[in-house]
């Protein structure tokens, strides 16, 4: 069952397509990446599945419903969101910002502690908004967009800014969440992320759909089809892969002068870089 | 439009923490308060006291107040967070508005009690500072909506302070100026009508009008305050 399915979304801001024939489907239990740089129209997109924009044409689903439903209170029970838009009540405490949350939600109290645990500042639950630190204030961000166990989430650039540290922790609880069947729609321009948390990604590029794949078939098809060898007395070749040079390698092999044996595969990065000849930010 | 009353009630409570400890907004709960231990030294029979006092406090607390709890949230985003949540736009604005009802309520009593004045009507009284409170609020929430920060919410008030506390001034001068007289339907003119009733010699009629008045007013900028409120939930 697809969760999300966007058929030829075309948004227009006054004379600029920010989105452009975006065609795309996210089965349950995925974790998909959208990937860009930034102002490619990856918010946007956000926007769109969840009730804050109307796209110019094209449809939009989630949960099999025109994503215009997502402004009625029981659709947003089933999904959560945390974009660079979100905020915290500063002169509350993580706590006193998590009961909001909780009772907004119509959870048991039990919710707030098992949250707190889940992005690891349960000792810290009586620290003010306003004394904590960015990494800290994500991890609450995260918090809220969870509470309720959604069975959609919308990250856009969760990790932005964080340093590797806080980023593992988020990395840790979203593969947690996903274990547990939350389906997650991930928007970054960090293509280590992307690679290191996504089933599939599509890559966006001036409001158009790149290319779509997993990381894994992504590198297949944009690969250069050529071997790297170097050998003990310090000769290196790029051989193009192809019978001749099996023969070539098994040879060399045999001889025992091989050092070293590589195939030559791309990086999301690069990827993107081929494909739009763009540097990412 | 759906409401829930524990949604609501949720959001109060978060108001009424954030606006305990915001003290630069809290403050404006003493003005009426001041203003009365300041006309009560003039006697509580100063022409117009009563009138400067509820009419200038309904703008520097009830709508100052409102305007800065909405705009706080613009600026902090804590307000888009808030719409992405079950909360619909009712829970959320009664919610808000609740604090600032029962805040303006408790301290226009307080400074009533000490300025000793007595009404001609106590229900026509209690229902035109109910009235007012609610159309306040509501200007409030639509000055909130049309800033982007706190510094831009107090600024955002001033129109509202210069036609509807300016209002009853500016009466005085339609014999000069006949524009002027469209103010006598401000609901600041209305309400120092009804506060200027002689205990001999009003009708019903004399009560009603002034409230129909300011009920219109309440209804008016309630329903536009709601619309905006939702035109905000788009970001087109």
């Amino acid at each position: 069952m697809d969760v999300i399915q966007v058929e030829h979304v075309r948004k227009r801001f006054r004379d600029k397509d920010a989105l452009d024939d975006v065609s795309f489907s996210i089965p349950k239990g995925e974790i998909f990446g959208f990937l860009g740089p930034s102002g490619s129209g990856k918010t946007t997109l956000i926007k769109i599945l969840t009730a804050q924009l109307s796209p110019t044409s094209g449809q939009a689903s989630v949960f099999n419903q025109p994503a215009e439903m997502m402004h009625q209170s029981s659709q947003k029970m089933r999904f959560g969101i945390l974009t660079d838009n979100s905020g915290l009540y500063e002169r509350l405490t993580i706590e006193e910002n998590l009961e909001l949350y909780r009772k907004l939600y119509d959870l048991p109290k039990s919710s707030v502690d098992r949250v707190l645990q889940f992005v690891n500042l349960s000792g810290e639950r009586k620290k003010k908004v306003n004394l904590l630190s960015k990494g800290m204030r994500q991890r609450v961000l995260l918090a809220c967009a969870v509470i309720h166990e959604p069975e959609l989430l919308f990250l856009d650039e969760p990790t932005s800014a964080l340093d590797p540290v806080n980023s593992a922790h988020i990395y840790k609880g979203l593969r947690y969440l996903n274990e547990n069947g939350t389906t997650i729609f991930l928007t970054t321009h960090n293509m280590t992320e992307a690679e290191l948390m996504c089933n599939r990604v599509a890559i966006l590029y001036q409001g158009q759909v790149q290319t779509i794949g997993s990381p894994k078939e992504l590198k297949k098809q944009h690969r250069d089809n050529v071997v790297c060898v170097d050998l003990i007395n310090g000769e290196t070749y790029e051989l193009p892969i192809g019978e001749g040079t099996a023969d070539q390698i098994a040879d060399w092999m045999k001889q025992g002068i091989i050092d070293r044996l590589e195939t030559k595969e791309p990086s999301l990065g690069d990827i993107f870089i081929k494909m739009t000849g763009s540097e990412l930010l | 439009m759906s409401i829930s009353l524990k949604r609501a009630w949720a959001i109060f409570v978060k108001d009424y923490k954030e606006f305990s400890r915001n003290y630069a907004v809290s403050f404006s709960v003493i003005v009426p308060i001041l203003f009365a231990f300041l006309f009560r030294s003039a006697g509580p029979s100063l022409p117009g006291a009563i009138g400067f006092l509820l009419n200038t406090s309904f703008v520097l607390l009830t709508c100052l107040v409102q305007a800065c709890l909405i705009a706080e949230e613009k600026e902090r985003n804590t307000l888009r967070s808030l719409m992405m949540t079950p909360a619909t736009t009712m829970d959320v604005l009664i919610g808000k508005s609740t604090l600032v009802f029962v805040v303006s309520a408790a301290a226009l009593t307080i400074a009533i009690y000490i300025l000793g004045y007595k009404p001609t009507s106590m229900w026509a009284f209690v229902a035109a500072i109910i009235l007012s409170i609610i159309l306040y609020t509501a200007a409030g929430t639509i000055c909130g909506l049309f800033s982007k920060t706190l510094l831009e919410a107090s600024l955002s008030i001033m129109p509202v302070a210069l036609v509807f506390t300016g209002a009853p001034w500016g009466v005085l001068l339609a014999d000069n100026f006949p524009l002027f007289k469209v103010l006598e339907y401000a609901p600041s003119v209305q309400l120092v009508h009804l506060l200027t009733l002689h205990n001999a010699g009003f009708t019903t009629g004399d009560l009603l009008k002034p409230l129909l008045i300011m009920l219109a007013w309440a209804a008016l900028l309630t329903i536009a305050s709601v619309m905006l409120y939702q035109r905000r939930l788009k970001d087109e």
